[in-house]
């Protein structure tokens, strides 16, 4: 009867939250409203569940070999208890998913796939394996996942533990305990702020205690700060605001990660992997169209699908992902342009409904970075 | 005023099953949408609305509202000119999650055909039975 399928928290979302589905999973889309949480994050702390993620552990001696060939980003580079954003992609050059990665030991990775692509991404893995010597073990279902973010979400899980979290850097994590609870800790986030990603391990859906536990003491350690449970509305918005993309929405397999702005994670002087040669093609032809940053200058608010129009009228492109901004109080959004039309400070259309509305490209994020974000100079109010 | 599990529904007011609500004020009427429309969409952060002078149909759109995640058309319940576009709601449209039924009234409209439109609505009475088959 009931099919969607549930996270470790799934009793405490009913309770407090307005559920959604989201890739299969019932999940809180929000607890007060998107707009209240998504401020708490920017200017204190939230707590998200994310268990709906999927959870990859990839071992064996050709590990790191196995992965260089599938992803594009550089893994030799990649220490223990480092993390890192990457894409990989299929022999088009079209991205199969985006993700960050774990280097937990110097032969065993952790690779967090969107919830849309747990199962695509780990068939993906085990079809491309043929000749490597690894494990591919996907461990989704008996790990909670949860993501502590904002300013203050260093403070909030200090007080539950007694390993000096100043200690991890940006992009690092280290397992220690959380409320008594064993965990790896990164310092990582879809929010654009300073925060963590928690990982819970030994707990399956049959067994969710450890997962409530250190929900709870989160949520009471964070009380001081004013603290959210946020879900997946405000998550939505957040990395809008943080111009991150949406696998399904600002990419797909028929996106390149050259055309979605994500060159930074494409390594061309690394030895074969798959899509490269499209992609060492396209970034020597040049790419056509260009993911772009869209700022409403008018009313009204872009949505995903909305067509792009120059000044002529003339359909140019169509956003991919659309909201109200809660930070800048106006309508932004992210779409494809032509890339002779993508320059910053261009002025271009936005058609709502059988009106054009009036949108600048900006760049990402949306935000002021001397002010809010991880790279933030001022205090948080 | 009655509660529906948590939504209200005065009384003396008329309501359409697009959620909007009519009140009649002498010869013209007034119009907004329900307690149970705002607080399905929540957080509304735009009111796109007529300008006056214009006129609208029974029945069909005239205006959208916008919350954070989506997008709603509003369905006039009544046909006629409108007088006065509340511009209130324009500028801080959070006063349709606050006073649906007062300050976050949307329209006043000069009706063109009240007595023979006015049998397509519901009164508060088939208004409060509709709202307890909204919830089930």
């Amino acid at each position: 009867m009931d099919e969607n399928r549930k996270t470790q928290l799934y009793g405490v979302h009913q309770k407090t939250a307005k559920l959604t589905v989201f890739a299969g999973f019932e999940m809180p889309l929000w607890y007060k409203g998107i707009i209240p949480e998504h401020l708490a994050v920017r200017n204190s702390v939230g707590v998200f569940d994310i268990s709906h993620m999927g959870r990859i552990i990839i071992t064996g001696e050709d590990a790191e070999r196995f992965l260089n060939y599938l992803i594009t980003n550089d893994v030799s580079k990649l220490l223990p208890n480092s993390a890192q954003y990457s894409v990989m992609c299929n022999e088009e050059g079209g991205i199969i998913d985006d993700f960050v990665y774990y280097r937990l030991e110097k032969n065993k990775f952790m690779f967090v796939s969107n919830a849309t692509n747990r199962e695509k991404d780990y068939n993906w893995l085990v079809k491309n394996a043929k000749g490597f010597k690894v494990r591919i073990e996907e461990v989704s279902d008996s790990v909670a996942m949860l993501a502590v973010q904002g300013p203050n979400a260093e403070k909030t899980l200090q007080k539950i533990s007694s390993d000096d979290l100043s200690k991890i850097e940006r992009f690092k994590c280290a397992p220690l305990r959380l409320a008594d609870v064993d965990v790896l800790l990164s310092r990582t986030g879809y929010t654009g702020e300073e925060g963590f990603e928690v990982f819970i391990w030994n707990t399956p859906i049959s067994n969710p205690d450890n997962a409530v536990k250190v929900w709870n003491a989160i949520l009471d350690a964070g009380k001081p700060y004013g603290i959210e449970p946020c879900g997946l509305g405000a998550r939505d918005t957040l990395r809008l605001e943080a111009g991150m993309c949406l696998y399904g929405n600002d990419i797909d397999e028929s996106t390149t990660p050259l055309e979605a702005a994500l060159g930074f994670v494409v390594k061309l002087q690394k030895d074969n992997f798959v899509g490269k040669e499209a992609l060492l093609k396209q970034k020597n032809e040049g790419i056509k169209r260009k993911r772009v940053g869209i700022r409403m200058l008018e009313q009204g608010i872009p949505r995903p699908s909305f067509e792009i129009c120059d000044n002529a009228g003339e359909k140019i492109g169509h956003m991919t992902s659309g909201t109200f901004s809660p930070l800048l109080k106006c309508g932004i959004g992210m779409a494809y342009v032509p890339t002779s039309q993508a320059q910053e400070g261009n002025i271009l259309n936005v058609k709502i409904r059988d009106k054009f509305a009036k949108a600048k490209i900006v760049p990402f994020p949306f935000y002021d970075p001397e002010k809010y974000g991880y790279k933030r100079k001022m205090p948080p109010p | 005023m009655v509660k529906v599990d948590g939504y209200e529904v005065p009384e003396g007011l008329y309501y359409t099953k697009d959620f909007e609500w009519l009140k009649i004020e002498g010869d013209k009427v007034r119009v907004g949408i329900t307690d149970y429309a705002q607080k399905q969409l929540r957080e509304i952060v735009y009111a796109e609305l007529p300008s006056p002078g214009t006129t609208i149909k029974q029945n069909e759109p005239y205006g959208t509202v916008e919350s954070v995640k989506a997008v709603s058309d509003l369905v006039a319940p009544i046909s006629g000119e409108i007088l006065e576009v509340n511009t209130e709601v324009q500028s801080k449209p959070e006063l349709l999650n606050e006073d649906p039924y007062g300050k976050g009234w949307l329209l006043i409209i000069k009706p063109s055909n009240l007595q023979g439109e006015l049998p397509n609505l519901m009164n508060f009475n088939q208004a409060v039975e509709w709202h307890k088959t909204l919830i089930k």
